[in-house]
């Protein structure tokens, strides 16, 4: 009976929580619009905003450089190996090293390299401006005449889609170099025939789903955590960071699937 | 938090970021052949399956060129645009066979062989067609293949084969070998055949003999010791002194040449003297008979000499 009596108030529930959760979506695309329009005028730049820039990009990016690239090295000379022992033993050498940079390069790096940045920069930066919102700092700063979008959020948002693009970058060419290491060993002979396996796997098509998706990645690494944590209402650190940090998954992997569709289908 | 230099270090991260991009950006477009002056190849196939822009064109297992792109001619066939780099174009000659494979697992491939290689070299633009070879299939054309070769057998192998019958008569044949003519009786077929070529063959025998008995007898009296040869080499020693003793006459004769030349040319001496000795005489004779004239005329008791007038 209880059941039947919960049942009508049930289906509103959903539908205000689904409304919820396409309010909070929107509210993330109308923060990229406003942001991006606020990061191309150039009058966000000031000397005073550079400084802070400057500042967050030192601060999200150099501590993680060495040890990013140390890691992602790490991973993409255990997973070469691994492919090219098995291609080995099946005869399929020919087709190990396109495999190889189309895994390591085109589809693992720039994630990894997205995801490290959300854990390791942009959610704590969600978290902090979330806390700023809620002790009043951002109002505080409006009513002060500055604007806390310039002031707060788009040193953030600048420093951490440079984060995902630097280590992205640095990671696939140190990729692209320990997969040649790996298959071939300390010798320049088969430079000229990786070259042209990496001119083949990188076909026009490929290049433009890539570029998308690197872009798409940092901007959904910055939007989502710092959107989240300006216009929802939460109550905690941990709540904002974990809610980003869903959201932020989610996103990260349908722009994956979009990036798969694209390339190979 | 302040940080020490962060101009320096938030440009170095920049310029790192830029660098690594153009760096790409360049070995990318050096990896796709853009930097590379090339020359188009048109591979005219009946169907492109496979085929995919990028792909590479292969020779001796070496890329040498790359797909560029796929278009449908005007002749309804498949037409592949291939760019060949200049530095390996020296490898496609006017003979070379590009093929077009696709294989049970893995890409299709495009290949090229170049059988002479001093052939002259590929044009710019030029226009070949492809041989197309597919492993799956092949396997229709195998059975097939397979299925006619069973057939065969089976008829060679059926008892009224040709085979067979062949197989029947080297089975007799080989009897008659083992038989009491053998190889003669299988050739001739008859016993009276083989018997004349055997008597043949005995005659022949005792005719080599009796040869050979002559030419010992002539052996013998050409080179034994009252043979003819030592008496010829005997003449030869005498001819041989009898042409001394010419040689030396006919010095001798040689001398008294000369001397009768001398002879010769002493008579001539004489004979000029002769010659003014004559003179001489005749001019004595004259004096004389002049004398006697004289004489004659102043000689009281000469005859008269009459003077007769008309």
């Amino acid at each position: 009976m209880s059941a039947h009596a919960t049942r009508p108030g049930a289906l509103p529930l959903l539908a205000r929580d689904f409304a919820r959760w396409l309010l909070g979506w929107w509210r993330i695309v109308e923060f990229g619009a406003v942001i991006g329009v606020i990061a191309l005028s150039p009058g966000s730049y000031s000397s005073g905003r550079r400084r802070a820039i400057a500042r967050h990009m030192v601060l999200d990016t150099a501590p993680v450089l060495v040890w990013f690239t140390l890691l992602s090295s790490l991973i993409c000379m255990v997973i070469a190996r691994i492919v090219v022992v098995t291609a080995l033993s099946y005869g399929l050498t020919q087709y190990a090293l396109e495999m190889l940079v189309r895994v390591l390069v085109i589809e693992l790096i720039p994630l990894t390299a997205a995801l490290f940045v959300a854990v390791r920069c942009t959610i704590p930066h969600g978290a902090e401006v979330a806390v700023l919102r809620q002790r009043g700092t951002l109002r505080a700063l409006h009513e002060r005449g500055i604007d806390p979008m310039r002031h707060e959020v788009l040193p953030r948002v600048v420093a951490g889609m440079f984060s995902v693009a630097l280590l992205a970058m640095l990671a696939g060419v140190v990729a692209l170099v320990l997969a040649y290491l790996v298959t071939y060993g300390f010798t320049t002979w088969a430079l000229a025939g990786y070259t042209r396996t990496v001119g083949r796997v990188f076909d026009p098509t490929t290049v433009v789903v890539f570029q998308l998706k690197a872009l798409m990645f940092s901007l959904a690494v910055v939007l989502v955590p710092l959107g989240s944590a300006l216009y929802d209402a939460t109550r905690s650190r941990i709540s904002a960071e974990v809610r980003g940090l869903v959201r932020l998954f989610a996103l990260l992997l349908l722009i994956e699937a979009a990036s798969l569709v694209g390339n190979y289908v | 938090m302040a940080i020490a230099h962060l101009g320096l270090k938030a440009g170095a991260l920049i310029v790192v970021l830029v660098a690594l991009m153009a760096a790409s950006v360049v070995y990318l477009l050096y990896a796709r052949g853009v930097f590379e002056a090339t020359q188009r190849l048109v591979l005219v196939a009946d169907d492109s399956e496979g085929v995919v822009v990028g792909m590479d064109l292969t020779f001796a297992g070496f890329p040498i060129g790359r797909v560029r792109s796929l278009e449908l001619g005007e002749d309804g066939k498949a037409h592949i645009n291939v760019d060949v780099p200049k530095k390996d174009a020296h490898w496609l000659k006017q003979s070379s066979v590009f093929t077009l494979v696709r294989g049970l697992v893995g890409n299709t491939n495009i290949r090229a062989f170049s059988g002479i290689l001093t052939d002259p070299p590929l044009p710019d633009g030029a226009v070949r067609t492809v041989l197309r070879g597919d492993s799956t299939d092949e396997i229709p054309k195998l059975v097939a293949a397979a299925k006619e070769l069973v057939a065969n057998i089976t008829a060679l192998s059926a008892a009224d084969s040709s085979l067979a019958q062949t197989l029947a008569n080297l089975q007799s044949a080989s009897a008659k070998l083992n038989g009491q003519r053998g190889l003669l009786g299988m050739l001739f077929g008859n016993e009276r055949d083989a018997q004349r070529v055997v008597t043949a063959l005995e005659r022949a025998n005792a005719l080599l003999a009796r040869l050979d008995g002559m030419t010992a007898k002539a052996d013998t009296q050409l080179f034994g010791e009252r043979g003819v040869l030592p008496e010829v080499r005997d003449t030869i020693v005498q001819l041989k002194a009898l042409l001394g003793e010419t040689s030396a006459s006919l010095k001798k004769v040689d001398a008294i040449l000369d001397d009768a030349q001398a002879i010769a040319g002493n008579a001539k001496a004489a004979t000029t003297d002769l010659g003014a000795l004559r003179t001489e005489v005749e001019a004595n004779l004259r004096k004389i008979e002049h004398m006697v004239d004289e004489l004659n005329r102043k000689w009281p008791f000469a005859r008269e000499v009459e003077i007769k007038l008309p």
